[in-house]
């Protein structure tokens, strides 16, 4: 009895924000005629993708109890860096991509030596690696802002990994192939977190470290996996953000972490750690989004953005506190 | 009884200002369940730890099946088929049971881990030891002793052939021990070494076959349990240390106002409408076995958690208590179990520990009276005889007793009426502990009145006025001193409500 | 070495202190020698040692605001684009609605005790974890500046302007006049800390907050001052950075979260809260402010100070860590 009860309050939370993803979603397009649009729904998932992949990279770390600040300063760092290869120096596209990935792949291996051996403090080390990936960006692509090659460019191709645009001119036609490829990536990232040691483990070192050090797990190797992870997908961003944004600027991304992070907590990942799934990640993320993206269309200036995500973040971890100040008592 | 199959010798472990173990010995045979007995402190726990690779020993040697190993943790002990179930439960709350058994060493099916095999292999484990517990369920669902339980199976899941016992059944009810039982029988008859250890002398004689005492980290000896009685046992954990004999009548005038009345406490799930009184001048004993709800009643009335209905009255007036400080403001003082986490700061100094609670009175207007400070806490500290260079001493340096002392000047600075002592004497030296006793019965001959949660036996019969005894969460008895006795307060501990 | 760890007068600054004011005069010397190799201009003289300075007040009065909140066993990094915040809206109200300049500077005040009071209140009565706070904050504060101000910067008048007279309060003639205010405010802070009831409180409840909570004491209270108290610094390091640097930009602002907590770090000020040392801030603060002088001197960029700061607080921390560790 009780199982199935724990199982319809996990199945409750992802229904509860599905439920607020189809509201927005529909409210939005009830006022707003723009935002009814096939384009505006493209454009919207375009500025998805990156934002989606940054925010499963991080629920690894939120999962142990940690938090990962560095993803959204990194991913420019790692655009900005492979991008100056391919645009300034000459290489081909490939090499810039997988040059993005590796690095990301290795901050985030520097956050797991700083948090899981040097026992920093989680968001003190990635805030860190977040000032210190800003100036490595700037420094890599010598102050430039990069512009990777365009969706018809040559060397242009990884834009078709998220939109494929076909014909030409007034005629042109984009899919939002990007859909495809990240829905393969939730499933993958999901059988990762409930199917493979690496998800076991993150989810037993949130929950109790110490006994799962007694059990004879390897903590400090699958604790670095997890920022591993984050950083892994933080470059992997990098190329999203790449395919939806002309121009790389040094010097940004602070900022984009709260929506990674945000959408990540209201999914339902617990801010404590011990807790969360891919999927619930994915739905929160839209929340932010469609909040995001809807505003101005109902009249809001872009600014508020900032404003409402804060609020959103805040609320998302209240109702998380009430729950559990409710379970303490009820027992 | 077969051959050897650990023999530790002569270890020694020290830690700083704490000789741990003085050159102890032990040695388990196949098919036997050997009891490891001493007081709190008497460093069973720590020699425990040495085998199992947690600490490493200064001095000694181990032979575990006629080779000598030294593990260097858990793990490596693990594998060469040597298991500790802990006192403390180590379980990973968010994960399901099955997932707690088989951690760090899921079968897998290429990168995925078998869930189903998992299952099934529980249920099969759990089947063979005859225990009813859902693997799918979540770990932080289950109550203590059901986590207990799955604590055994995995251990035993190990294909163990030495497994420790650490105070398996400090929370079980008596049924679930008599399950336990069940399975240790089965397990020493399929040759396996069990290590026993307990506090309570009656499982000892039903349940192991030889017995090891241990007292103040040094070895006093082995005996055959047939042959001994529950006397040799106790003279030979207390040594020297004459215990003093339980208390014969109450120490409290039949007039003695009522103070503290609790009536109809509920709270959370461990505290059932619990009402009692207490008098002025008087030692309150509260017994039990662990999770009883005892340190839970405590809080509830300290306001340190929140409590769903209830009355408390102080001389016999109604009080709000929501929080510690209405609690400290109408004179209550709490004494946690858990000091280092809920009753010093251990970073800082013992001067501000002591008027941690108090510090309004030492103020100059807006800025703290130091000097004055100073003075109270050496006042207290030649009061309370406790051992330190100075008032500046961090409290971190101190032993567990002075820590102790510091905490009771901590509630005399606050000159608190009421005091409530929840395991006062858990990890005190032998004698810190008689000067603790000491200080009590000072208290309340001065006209304190304190409540006194123990779980100590002994401890319980020589100090309380009067024994409320609590299990499951309700008040299972309230017995005066003239009639008590272990049986009685055993019984009383053990009784399931009758509905 | 042991020896001079005996020293009485190493022993009454403090061991830590004196090598922070060793490394504050190494550094000095580093970069007098260094700047004139690279650049061929000088670093020794005032002129730098002003630069330095100016950067010193504003930073510090941050550095002071967040000693408070990393006292406690918490963090406030949201304190760098709160500031910006307190400038642009302030300093909106001064040049597009003409407020008197007085009460702009209260209005900088308020601002930014505000989001200390917001903060706080998040951290200490919801149980929020801090670092989710500061990132709801340093975000809501950069949002709230650019819809007020339409995302325009602001800029403060100069000193000869008629509304000038608050430049005095950063230099006055020749006279340094913000270090007086920037150590008369850190002497403040430390009588604060070591003297009163609310520091005594939020240094223990940094340690044990459980213990201290079952003494009797309101700790959610006493928490929640922490950060208010750290608000209203952020506020008042607002007037020092617009008197000094008189532009403020939409947006921007979290580079010096970082700097700020890098000084306070920097001074023995611990992250598991518990123990903490104004005077030791004051000289991290100086550090850093030399370090930012000297890195601008030899004409790097910023994105090197940004690397090196990083790398300053993670081997300040990692030093903390180390010694706990040494300890238990």
């Amino acid at each position: 009895m009780k199982k199935k009860k724990s199982l319809g309050l996990m199945a409750d939370q992802k229904f509860i924000v599905l439920i607020i993803v189809v509201i927005l979603y529909v409210v939005f397009s009830f006022i707003s005629k723009d935002f009814r649009k096939y384009s505006t729904l493209v454009m919207m998932l375009d500025s998805t993708y990156y934002i989606l992949l940054l925010a499963m990279g991080v629920t690894f770390p939120l999962i142990t109890g940690g938090v990962d600040l560095s993803i959204g300063t990194g991913m420019i760092c790692y655009g900005l860096t492979g991008g100056y290869l391919v645009v300034q120096k000459g290489y081909p596209t490939w090499v810039g991509l997988v040059v993005a990935v590796l690095f990301g792949l290795l901050i985030g291996i520097l956050n797991g030596i700083l948090i899981a051996v040097m026992d920093l403090p989680p968001f003190l080390g990635t805030l860190c690696t977040c000032m210190m990936t800003r100036g490595l960006g700037s420094i890599c692509a010598n102050s430039f802002a990069i512009p990777w090659p365009g969706a018809k460019a040559e060397g242009g191709w990884f834009h078709n990994i998220f939109k494929l645009t076909v014909g030409a001119g007034r005629k042109a036609m984009n899919y939002p192939v990007g859909v495809i490829v990240l829905a393969v990536i939730v499933i993958i990232m999901s059988f990762v977190l409930n199917h493979t040691r690496v998800g076991r483990y993150t989810i037993a070192i949130g929950s109790n470290k110490e006994a799962t050090r007694l059990s004879g797990v390897n903590v400090k190797a699958y604790h670095i996996t997890a920022y591993a992870i984050s950083g892994l997908f933080a470059g992997l961003a990098s190329l999203a953000y790449a395919a939806a944004i002309p121009t790389i600027q040094p010097g940004t991304g602070a900022g984009i972490e709260l929506d990674a992070i945000g959408g990540a907590i209201v999914g339902g990942v617990s801010p404590t750690g011990g807790a969360g799934s891919i999927v619930g990640t994915m739905l929160g993320v839209f929340v932010i989004q469609l909040l995001k993206t809807g505003l101005p269309y109902i009249g809001l200036e872009a600014n508020w953005q900032q404003i409402v995500t804060g609020l959103v973040l805040i609320g998302a971890v209240m109702i998380d506190v009430i729950k559990q100040r409710r379970e303490a008592l009820e027992g | 009884m077969g051959e050897t199959i650990l023999e530790m010798k002569d270890i020694d472990k020290s830690f700083p200002g704490v000789h741990a173990l003085d050159h102890v010995s032990l040695e388990v045979k196949r098919g036997e369940v050997h009891a490891l007995m001493g007081e709190n402190g008497a460093g069973k726990s720590t020699l425990m730890k040495v085998l199992t690779g947690i600490y490493k020993k200064d001095e000694g040697t181990i032979t575990y099946k006629g080779r000598e190993v030294e593990f260097h943790n858990t793990r490596e002990a693990q594998d060469n088929g040597v298991v500790i179930v802990h006192q403390e439960l180590n379980m990973v709350g968010d994960l399901t049971v099955a997932q707690n058994i088989f951690i760090g060493r899921e079968p897998r099916k290429g990168f995925r881990i078998d869930d189903k095999k998992m299952i099934v292999d529980s249920r099969a484990l759990f089947d063979r030891l005859h225990i009813d517990i859902d693997p799918t369920e979540k770990m932080s669902e289950l109550t203590v002793g059901k986590q207990q339980m799955c604590e055994i199976a995995k251990a035993i899941s190990h294909n163990a052939e030495l497994i420790i016992f650490d105070e398996p059944s400090a929370a079980l009810t008596e049924k679930e021990i008599e399950d336990l039982f069940t399975i240790i029988r089965d397990l020493r008859s399929q040759n396996l070494g069990i290590i026993y250890i307990s506090h309570r002398m009656d499982e000892i004689k039903v349940i192991t076959d030889r017995v090891t005492v241990m007292r103040d980290g040094g070895y006093v000896g082995t005996l055959v349990t047939e042959e001994c009685t529950k006397e040799d046992i106790i003279n030979m954990m207390v040594g020297r240390v004459i215990y003093e004999k339980p208390k014969e009548k109450s120490l409290v005038p039949a007039d003695a106002p009522v103070v503290l009345k609790v009536e109809h406490l509920n709270a959370g799930k461990m505290v059932h409408d619990v009402s009692f009184e207490l008098r002025k001048g008087e030692i309150l004993g509260f017994s039990g076995l662990m999770g009883a709800g005892r340190t839970e009643t405590a809080r509830a009335i300290f306001g340190a958690d929140p409590k769903q209905s209830g009355d408390i009255y102080i001389n016999g007036e109604k009080v709000e208590i929501n929080s510690p400080e209405d609690a400290v403001k109408h004179g209550i003082g709490y004494l946690s179990e858990d000091r280092r986490r809920f009753g010093i700061v251990v970073g800082k100094s013992i001067t501000e520990n002591s008027t941690m609670a108090a510090l309004s009175e030492y103020m100059s207007g807006l800025f703290i009276n130091k000097n004055k400070e100073k003075q109270v806490s050496e006042k207290y500290i030649k009061e309370l005889d406790t051992k330190t260079p100075s008032t500046d001493q961090l409290v971190v340096n101190l032993s567990g007793g002075n820590q102790q002392k510091v905490v009771i000047a901590k509630w005399l600075v606050r000159n608190s009426d009421i005091l409530i002592f929840d395991e006062p004497t858990r990890g005190i030296d032998v004698g810190a502990k008689n000067e603790i006793y000491k200080l009590m019965n000072r208290l309340a001959a001065e006209g304190k009145s304190i409540i006194m949660i123990s779980s100590e036996m002994t401890e319980i019969l020589r100090m309380s006025d009067r024994i409320i005894v609590m299990c499951e969460g309700r008040k299972t008895g309230e017995i005066n001193i003239e009639e008590a006795t272990q049986e009685l307060i055993m019984d009383k501990a053990t009784r399931q409500m009758e509905a | 070495m042991d020896n001079f760890k005996q020293n009485p007068l190493v022993k009454k600054v403090g061991f830590n202190r004196v090598v922070l004011c060793g490394v504050l005069i190494l550094m000095y010397i580093f970069f007098s020698i260094l700047v004139p190799v690279i650049t061929g201009s000088g670093f020794a003289g005032m002129s730098h040692i002003m630069g330095a300075l100016n950067y010193a007040y504003f930073l510090g009065f941050l550095s002071l605001g967040v000693t408070f909140v990393i006292a406690t066993g918490g963090i406030d990094f949201s304190i760098g684009p709160v500031m910006f915040c307190c400038g642009l809206i302030s300093g909106y109200c001064l040049m597009t609605y003409n407020m008197p300049l007085p009460l702009c500077l209260l209005i900088s005040v308020l601002i930014g005790t505000l989001f200390g009071l917001w903060n706080g209140y998040l951290v200490a009565y919801w149980t929020v974890p801090p670092f989710i706070v500061s990132m709801a904050s340093m975000n809501m504060a950069k949002g709230i500046a650019s819809v007020f101000t339409k995302t325009q910067s602001v800029s403060w008048p100069r000193s000869t302007d008629a509304n000038g007279w608050f430049r005095n309060l950063v230099k006055a003639g020749g006279v340094p006049t913000g270090l007086f205010c920037f150590l008369g405010a850190a002497v403040i802070c430390a009588i604060i800390l070591n003297n009163t009831k609310f520091g005594r409180y939020i240094i223990c409840l940094g340690s044990n907050k459980e213990a201290v909570r079952l003494s009797g004491v309101d700790t959610k209270k006493w928490e929640m001052c922490a950060y208010l108290m750290c608000g209203i610094l952020v506020g008042i390091a607002t007037i020092f950075f617009v008197g000094t640097y008189t532009t403020v930009q939409p947006g921007y602002g979290d580079t010096y979260n970082n700097e700020a907590i890098a000084g306070c770090v920097m001074g023995g000020t611990s992250m598991a809260g518990g123990l903490a040392s104004i005077s030791g801030t004051v000289i991290g603060v100086l550090i850093i402010s030399l370090l930012q002088e000297g890195i601008l001197a030899l004409k790097l960029t910023k994105d090197v100070q940004l690397i090196i700061t990083g790398i300053i607080v993670i081997v300040a921390v990692y030093a903390d860590v180390m010694a706990r560790r040494r300890k238990n």
